[in-house]
């Protein structure tokens, strides 16, 4: 409890600050879409989803800045926001006790309740036990199809559990996002299932490392799904976040799963309205 | 062609049945054979001799070589009775789709088991999503459903669900083309077009998404398999142009095997609209990976005849699988599963990829070996 209360008001801090950055954003671009928006502009009237107790976790836990360049234009533009939910069983919602409590759904429910003027579409295409060979093929079939925005892709824990070398899946990653990226699309990588069975298995360490590699070359936002779970059953120890088979998450571990993406998007919103894009 | 000459001399009435209950080997089988073994290790993902098959030296991969086999193999059953009238002749095919879909259904069933036991003996419940079984085991009452209307696949189960649609097809090949050859080509080819400029593909239920192999774009293998398997129009134009067919294969298998090593092909996200039309892609069966396999069929066709030569035993071997190669893909199926169960359980190495290889083979030939023994006691 000592160490909830220390660590808590930190994350609160954040997401305040980056949901009033966002809201600020939003009502600088209702007004005056084109031009260079401050930090300092009035409050606009967007309710804000906060980041729940029992996820809160510090905000560097959660994700490096990185550019959302179609996000931000669609937001100032206000046009609605098509998501491509890729990956495999925690897209898909294995442990959740139904679909609309899956990453994505509540996902969607917390965006249109930040965005409240943006109608924004989710599509979930979450595979069970799929590697990212598979979801990388079906990925660039889907983006092409559906035309989303933005990507969220979660990857790399079948390829760790189920030992796909680390360089043929980093190529695989990489060379995706880059044609992803080419193609004007955001994209958000979501991490690696956190689980104690795996904490000191080295191949499931190196295809983490792998993912966050590809994310810092291609500069684009990795939600590190592993350290903030970490963090929250070290810290909330008491909390159950896990289904029963103690690796795939209940409803709450999908909330705050969909908490921490939302967050990663939200912050970088504010990243872009302090520093506007080179 | 020569290989349906051979296919019908083989059952020499001289031989005794006890020695030879089945056909000599010959060129379809051989072919089957081969795909099924890569199908068999294409389907262990991550096992070190994957990138050996030949989906890595150009656009197609061992799935197309066994649809348009596929195709070639039912037009030779077709050809055997020439005389059946129209209603016996859907009833034939028609009985043949039942066989693939109880096929698919039992070794979906033992997939099922499979992928539980696992998880129960290793004490990884995660072992339960993999392959797309996550839905059997956490909303069985949607996911039971889809398994009998074949609209939920384990992944790496849903070669057979596209084979039972284009057997429900097949009979409306097969009357196309009593019709006329041309119709059957214009009926199949249009509908292939259409899938491509629309996008059009089956969903999947419970899970969101579109079947892997779109039935509605690989028909179109199925029917050329269909056209080429037997006398008529198709085999005429290749044995007219036998030479330019030939030197467009080789350039092609060529030149795809520096496309697909060097990544010069559109990808979805940048070719031209339609996409489907211009990139490489399994699930529409799009126009590249097409014609890879004819031209492997052109390049590669009478190579057969050299490997019964100099490497008969690998002849004998892959055509024993090719001519009970319903038995040897439903096994296998289940062997790439226990290939991926065995590497998860003991820990990827390059001792557990090559007994995976070694295993797998020899289990497959043991299936067609009893296969063709029952067959043998039965005659």
């Amino acid at each position: 409890m000592g160490i909830r209360m220390a660590t808590a008001p930190k994350g609160l801090i954040f997401l305040i600050g980056a949901v009033a950055a966002c809201a600020v954003g939003l009502a600088v671009a209702q007004t005056a879409p084109t031009t260079s928006p401050t930090p300092d502009g009035p409050a606009a009237p967007i309710a804000t989803h906060p980041l729940s107790t029992q996820c809160s976790v510090p905000a560097n836990e959660i994700a490096a800045p990185a550019p959302l360049p179609t996000l931000i234009t669609r937001l100032e533009n206000h046009q609605p926001l098509r998501i491509l939910a890729i990956g495999s069983s925690s897209t898909w919602g294995v442990g959740a006790t139904s679909n609309r409590k899956n990453y994505p759904s509540q996902l969607e429910a917390m965006l249109e309740r930040i965005l409240k003027d943006v109608p924004i579409e989710m599509i979930n295409r979450g595979v069970s036990g799929e590697t990212a060979g598979t979801t990388a093929d079906r990925l660039r079939m889907e983006a092409a199809l559906i035309k989303p925005d933005i990507v969220l892709w979660q990857v790399g824990t079948n390829d760790a559990v189920q030992r796909i070398a680390v360089e043929q899946f980093e190529r695989t990653v990489s060379r995706t996002v880059a044609i992803l990226k080419r193609k004007k699309i955001d994209i958000v990588l979501v991490g690696l299932q956190y689980t104690p069975k795996y904490a000191r298995d080295e191949h499931y360490f190196a295809i983490r490392e792998a993912l966050k590699r590809v994310a810092a070359e291609q500069n684009v936002l990795y939600v590190r799904r592993y350290q903030a779970m970490e963090y929250i059953s070290k810290t909330k120890a008491t909390m159950q976040m896990m289904a029963d088979d103690d690796f795939h998450l209940n409803d709450v571990g999908y909330q705050c799963m969909a908490e921490h993406i939302a967050q990663a998007v939200t912050a970088n919103i504010f990243v872009r309205r302090r520093k506007p894009a080179s | 062609m020569d290989e349906l000459a051979n296919r019908r001399v083989a059952p020499t009435p001289s031989v005794p049945p006890k020695v030879k209950g089945t056909r000599a080997p010959n060129e379809i089988d051989f072919w089957r054979g081969y795909a099924l073994i890569a199908i068999f290790i294409n389907h262990v993902p991550g096992i070190f001799y994957e990138q050996f098959t030949h989906k890595n030296f150009g656009f197609s991969d061992s799935a197309e070589l066994f649809v348009l086999l596929a195709g070639w193999s039912l037009r030779a059953m077709v050809d055997r009775s020439p005389d059946l009238e129209p209603v016996r002749l859907v009833l034939r095919i028609g009985g043949r789709a039942v066989t693939l879909y109880i096929a698919q259904q039992v070794i979906t069933v033992m997939a099922i088991a499979m992928i539980a036991a696992t998880a129960l003996l290793t004490q990884t419940n995660l072992v339960l999503q993999w392959n797309n079984a996550a839905a059997v085991f956490e909303e069985p009452v949607t996911a039971n459903i889809g398994l009998v209307i074949l609209s939920h696949h384990l992944g790496y189960f849903d070669i057979l669900p596209l084979y039972i649609v284009l057997m429900w097809m097949a009979p409306v090949f097969a009357v196309l083309y009593r019709v006329s050859p041309t119709v059957l080509l214009a009926a199949s080819g249009g509908l292939y077009v259409a899938t491509l400029y629309t996008g059009f593909n089956l969903p999947t239920w419970p899970v969101e998404g579109r079947w892997y192999f779109n039935p509605f774009a690989w028909q179109f293998v199925f029917a050329l398999g269909y056209m080429l398997g037997g006398p008529g129009p198709g085999q005429q134009i290749v044995q007219k142009y036998r030479l330019p067919i030939r030197i467009f294969g080789v350039l092609f298998v060529v030149g795809s095997l520096f496309a697909a090593t060097y990544g010069w092909y559109f990808d979805w996200l940048n070719a031209p609209e339609p996409a489907a039309f211009f990139v490489v892609d399994k699930t529409f069966q799009t126009p590249l990976r097409l014609l890879h396999v004819l031209a492997l069929m052109a390049t590669f066709g009478g190579a057969f005849y050299f490997i019964l030569k100099y490497l008969p035993q690998i002849a004998r071997f892959c055509s024993m699988l090719g001519r009970n190669s319903l038995n040897v893909f439903c096994v296998g199926s289940l062997l790439s599963l226990s290939g991926q169960i065995g590497r998860f359980a003991l820990s990827e190495s390059l001792w557990v990829d090559t007994a995976v290889l070694i295993l797998g083979p020899v289990l497959l030939s043991l299936t067609a070996w009893v296969s063709e023994w029952r067959q043998r006691l039965r005659a």
